[in-house]
């Protein structure tokens, strides 16, 4: 035997419950890792047809389609970095396929345009939220402040210059999916006038649909 | 120099020479100024240098009025909208403009160019979306009168609304016309707005050719002379007093001359309806709320303090009723600045002749064949589906109203070759031709005999043996005798 020894607690039992939890948890990082990365994925996203409805004005973005090619997927913006992050954001996430769901079971079925579009100030608006509350770090995974050129001359220098206390989120709303006002001047009752015309409903009905 | 001393000097200024800052400014220099709105410029500056540059050379500007002081918005507001932490309306209304410039917020409420909408709005479907299409309504037509403006739900204003700075818009606040329509946005020169040119984008073409009048009249013979006379960039802007050199647009329709203050009513100082199918005298009728409208001098006048529908429909209360004797007065007032009272009387008296000699001779009898074609079911009813609908629109739209706006500025031309010339010749070589084609010979005939040739205007008609040089062809007569 060398000097080198063991503590005595360490049995060799202690030894393969190490080694065997120790494989255990890489294995279970490795597949937080890839859960991660899959349901962030558009795929993935759009197997609720709810999601298909808000990735189809997605799909008419500069997001999708930069001259770039650079291609931001729903969690590029929605999930935060990190595995232990975006693990977070997936359970938080996970209250929304619970509603998805239950809705399908006892409604509001958000399958349902009309119900979705009706949902989707609400829905803007937390994302919104949840942006301002992250700094916008989502944006700035691949947005630099200091390197941002625009097509116009001064956009830099606005950049540089007045987003002193400013996070991306505060200028930039109605990028990517279906235009929502922001929260202190929308006006419900417009929207649903707006959805009425839109599916061609009787005045005053959209609001039902929030309640079937 | 700091802010807070630009304000002092400004208080200073205006308590000594209150006449000298745009003197209908009543309100406290307190209530503008909103020093969240000064955070505006630095980014505008380089997001839209162009406005933000123009607003630097402006008189707002100056006195210390900034971005927020006219685009602030409550939240409550229909096109109310978040920007930079700001509650904000891209459209300044005149509701908007009225926080500062009450005065003339009020003479032009109800005014013929506030209610530029509701004057053609019934006729818009026939005209434009018949003849043209809803790409001209938002392009072409509420350009001038303005648009209904439509709010979107998402927030965002409609395009077949917006852009619009037509003079009879209906703003989302319910307020009527557009202030920038003449005075070009964020500039808000004086001198911009005095000029002809402010009227030009609107008054001119077929129907309302005033520019090309007023340059062929003497006035704006004078105006292009001496232009440097005008003394346009003045504080106080009286014809006769703070220059001679020629009248403007302005200064006949709203400008101050001798005793006769400015107002923002444009057509207040017009007796005569000339764009119409037959030119009437017209009161102006004033409301309570200061509405107004105008009514047909054939129509007897409303008692001050009883309630009459006002164009929109609703009940008014009648608060004044300007006859049209005391328009034309008001108009004259100007004349007299430069003309004697015999000159300007005169010329009036030309004008109205050639006002009644259209309505006797091709405005009447024409509506009146109109009438017979329609009621007899010899047209449609539906306008501009028989050529002879054109040709009759034509002869009090366009050349009829061009003779008669010709003669109210005296451009000899208008009033002839490019006015009633082409009124006769419509009326004799296609109207009537026309109106025999729907109605048949005989029918037509009777028509004619009726409402044409009973009239003493046209009994050369019955002369056909009567020859004169003109055309070349004279029996026994020369061309010089």
């Amino acid at each position: 035997m060398s000097k080198w020894k063991l503590p005595d607690f360490i049995t060799r039992q202690v030894l393969i419950a190490l080694v065997i939890g120790g494989i255990a948890g890489i294995g279970f990082m490795l597949f937080l890792i890839e859960f991660d990365d899959l349901t962030s994925s558009e795929a993935f996203c759009t197997t609720c047809h709810s999601m298909e409805i808000a990735a189809q004005a997605y799909r008419q973005s500069t997001h999708y389609n930069p001259v770039s090619g650079v291609r931001a997927s729903c969690g590029d913006c929605h999930v935060s970095e990190g595995v232990i992050a975006a693990t977070w954001d997936h359970i938080l996430g996970g209250k929304d396929l619970l509603t998805q769901i239950s809705g399908k079971l006892f409604g509001p079925d958000y399958d349902d345009p009309v119900v979705n579009a009706m949902h989707l100030p609400q829905a803007a608006f937390e994302a919104r939220k949840w942006f301002k509350a992250k700094d916008s770090a989502t944006c700035r995974r691949c947005h630099v402040l200091e390197a941002i050129q625009g097509k116009r001359a001064d956009t830099n220098a606005i950049h540089l210059e007045e987003t002193d206390g400013k996070s991306c989120i505060d200028c930039h709303i109605n990028l990517v999916h279906r235009k929502v006002p922001d929260e202190k001047t929308f006006k419900m009752d417009r929207w649903q006038q707006m959805v009425e015309e839109e599916f061609g409903l009787e005045p005053g009905s959209a609001q039902d649909y929030l309640s079937k | 120099m700091p802010s807070f001393l630009k304000r002092l000097l400004f208080c200073i200024l205006v308590s000594i020479y209150p006449e000298l800052f745009a003197a209908k400014v009543s309100i406290d220099p307190g209530e503008w100024g909103d020093p969240l709105g000064e955070e505006c410029v630095s980014c505008h500056e380089k997001s839209s240098s162009g406005l933000t540059r123009q607003w630097r050379k402006s008189a707002h500007a100056e006195a210390g009025v900034n971005c927020l002081d006219c685009h602030k918005a409550s939240v409550d507001d229909n096109d109310a909208i978040t920007h930079e932490g700001q509650v904000i309306a891209t459209i300044v209304s005149p509701l908007d403009c009225s926080r500062c410039h009450t005065v003339e917020y009020e003479q032009q409420k109800g005014s013929v160019h506030s209610e530029a909408v509701s004057i053609i709005e019934n006729r818009l479907p026939a005209l434009a979306g018949h003849v043209g299409g809803d790409a001209i309504v938002a392009a072409g037509c509420d350009q001038c009168h303005g648009s209904r403006v439509v709010i979107r739900g998402d927030g965002s204003l409609d395009p077949r609304s917006w852009p619009n700075s037509g003079i009879g818009r209906i703003n989302p606040d319910g307020s009527k016309g557009s202030c920038s329509s003449c005075h070009g946005k964020h500039r808000f020169s004086k001198a911009q707005a005095r000029e002809p040119s402010a009227c030009v984008r609107c008054h001119s073409g077929p129907d309302s050719p005033d520019k090309a009048i007023y340059e062929a009249s003497k006035h704006g013979m004078q105006y292009e002379a001496h232009r440097d006379e005008m003394a346009l960039d003045s504080d106080s802007w009286v014809a006769g007093k703070d220059y001679v050199a020629a009248p403007t647009c302005v200064t006949c329709h709203m400008g101050a001359a001798g005793k006769l203050k400015a107002n923002h009513d444009v057509g207040m100082r017009n007796m005569w309806s000339l764009n119409t199918p037959v030119s009437e005298k017209q009161y102006l009728v004033v409301f309570e709320d200061g509405e107004k409208m105008e009514l047909p001098a054939s129509q007897s006048p409303p008692k001050r303090g009883s309630e009459i529908n006002k164009t929109d429909g609703s009940l008014g209360k009648v608060k004044a009723v300007a006859t049209p004797k005391r328009r034309r007065q008001a108009m004259q007032l100007v004349c007299l600045e430069c003309h004697s009272k015999a000159l300007t009387e005169s010329f009036m008296d030309q004008f109205d002749d050639v006002v009644k000699l259209f309505n006797e001779k091709f405005g009447t009898p024409a509506k009146q064949i109109m009438q017979a074609l329609y009621s007899e079911e010899l047209l449609t009813p539906a306008p501009f589906d028989e050529p002879i609908e054109f040709t009759y629109w034509e002869l009090w739209h366009d050349e009829g109203a061009r003779a008669r706006h010709g003669a109210s500025m005296a451009s000899a031309n208008h009033t002839w070759w490019e006015g009633m010339y082409l009124v006769g010749r419509n009326f004799y070589s296609r109207f009537l031709p026309q109106v025999k084609e729907v109605a048949g010979s005989e029918r037509a005939d009777t028509l004619i005999r009726k409402y044409v040739k009973s009239s003493d205007h046209h009994q050369w008609l019955e002369q056909p043996q009567r020859s004169n040089p003109i055309l070349g062809y004279d029996v026994g007569r020369q061309a010089d005798e």
